[in-house]
């Protein structure tokens, strides 16, 4: 059995070459006068979110790497490090993410961690950063477990998993319409993922894929991007606020006084930490679904188009 | 990656792309007009028709008046955000109103009212 594999930290690395693509992506902007928008104080909360999330990630790593290790420990499987198995390993993480990143708009106690990405009205390459700062407590690392228990070695696991992050970056860009055919069917791209930080009824829920949009198709999440309807980008409720503060614990101060309000069963109590977001006891709320249906309601037309199957 | 290295990095880049883009005009508040006033409140709450929209004279904020009662849309940044006007507090100085809504999500707007304003958006808001 392998005990000790390295890799390099390949965001970290990447920490260049995010800047140097954002400028790259505002020239092209300002030049082209089309491609997307930029507002100061929103790109500099999602770049103070991004350079969070690297620090949080440093500062409690161990919990994640501690609770592989004692996986790893247990497994009596070890696929080496050779190249297939890296490939393997990226491939099946990516699906991984696919489950995680459904679970993190299905599920409000997941939601809670995952909103903050979701909380610019912008959509370019600083939104990319817009990461989470409470990933940990989600305790969504569980998920890699089977990964490790089949003999992926946690490093590997960790190093693919940054790789997919990176993959991620280029893709929250107005500045590229569409890739080759054959791209679009098989990778998750740009316009694959404006779709998915759409707030319009119609993009609720939809394109929840890392790298590989192979995930939606399989599993009946996906939804093209219309030309006749753009991705209005953003919250159903959108932010008042810049502060990264509120930006990044806003769903949990709101899922805790759910929780804790008086007069609950303890269903009730237990649906607002983990039913979809939206939910409430009274019904005074909406989630994706009411939200389509109202839609539906206002709009019947779009009554079996992409997104209203 | 050494941990000196990428703090400069991280910093020298947050800092160099705000200062470029405040510099570019990035920084400068979207102006309502009636329509975009009345079309972000309808973006954010598409089940309250708008009955009448009152913008500030500066366009960086509109009273909103709903059959559900009065609401608030104001410039954040190049966009906007809304809020209904329900269980606020609202302070009143001499070229302002300073709203409280009791939001974490939203917690304050600020709406900059001259005189005659002032007094007409409080008696719109005391009407609804």
């Amino acid at each position: 059995m392998i005990e000790t594999l390295h890799y390099p930290d390949v965001v970290q690395w990447a920490v260049p070459l995010f800047v140097i693509a954002i400028l790259a992506e505002i020239i092209w902007i300002i030049i082209r006068k089309r491609g997307g928008r930029y507002e100061t104080r929103d790109a500099l909360t999602s770049l103070v979110m991004g350079a969070g999330n690297i620090a949080i990630g440093i500062a409690m790593g161990f919990i994640a790497w501690g609770f592989f290790m004692l996986l790893w420990n247990i497994t009596p499987l070890d696929l080496g490090s050779a190249w297939w198995v890296v490939l393997l390993c990226f491939v099946l993480d990516d699906l991984r993410y696919y489950w995680v990143h459904r679970f993190g708009h299905r599920v409000r106690w997941v939601w809670a961690s995952h909103v903050n990405h979701h909380s610019s009205q912008h959509y370019n390459l600083t939104t990319a950063l817009r990461q989470t700062w409470t990933g940990t407590f989600t305790l969504m690392m569980i998920v890699r477990a089977p990964l490790i228990l089949l003999g992926f070695h946690p490093a590997m696991i960790v190093f693919v998993g940054g790789l997919n992050l990176i993959y991620q970056f280029w893709i929250h860009t107005e500045a590229i319409a569409k890739m080759p055919r054959w791209f679009e069917s098989v990778m998750n791209t740009p316009s694959h993922h404006r779709v998915h930080h759409g707030r319009n009824a119609r993009y609720l829920d939809a394109n929840y894929a890392g790298v590989f949009i192979i995930w939606d198709k399989m599993f009946g999440t996906f939804v093209p991007e219309l030309d006749e309807e753009k991705p209005d980008y953003g919250l159903v409720y959108n932010l008042g606020t810049f502060n990264p503060l509120r930006v990044a614990f806003h769903e949990w101060v709101g899922l805790f006084r759910d929780v804790f309000q008086s007069g609950l069963t303890l269903k009730e109590r237990f649906k607002y930490a983990f039913a979809p977001p939206g939910y409430s006891h009274d019904g005074s709320r909406d989630t994706s679904e009411t939200i389509k249906a109202k839609h539906l309601i206002r709009n019947p037309s779009d009554k079996g188009t992409p997104g209203f199957d | 990656m050494p941990l000196a290295i990428l703090l400069i990095l991280v910093a020298g880049g947050i800092s160099g792309l705000a200062v470029l883009l405040h510099i570019l005009g990035k920084s400068k508040p979207v102006i309502l007009t009636n329509d975009s006033a009345r079309a972000a409140w309808l973006r954010l709450f598409p089940d309250e028709p708008v009955t009448d929209v009152t913008v500030a004279n500066t366009g960086h904020a509109a009273l909103i008046r709903t059959t559900n009662g009065p609401g608030l849309v104001w410039s954040f940044g190049v966009d906007t955000v809304a809020r209904p006007l329900t269980d606020v507090k609202i302070t009143e100085t001499k070229k302002r109103l300073k709203i409280q809504f009791g939001d974490f999500t939203a917690p304050k707007a600020v709406v900059t009212l001259n005189e005659t304003e002032r007094a007409d958006w409080r008696q719109k808001m005391a009407q609804t």
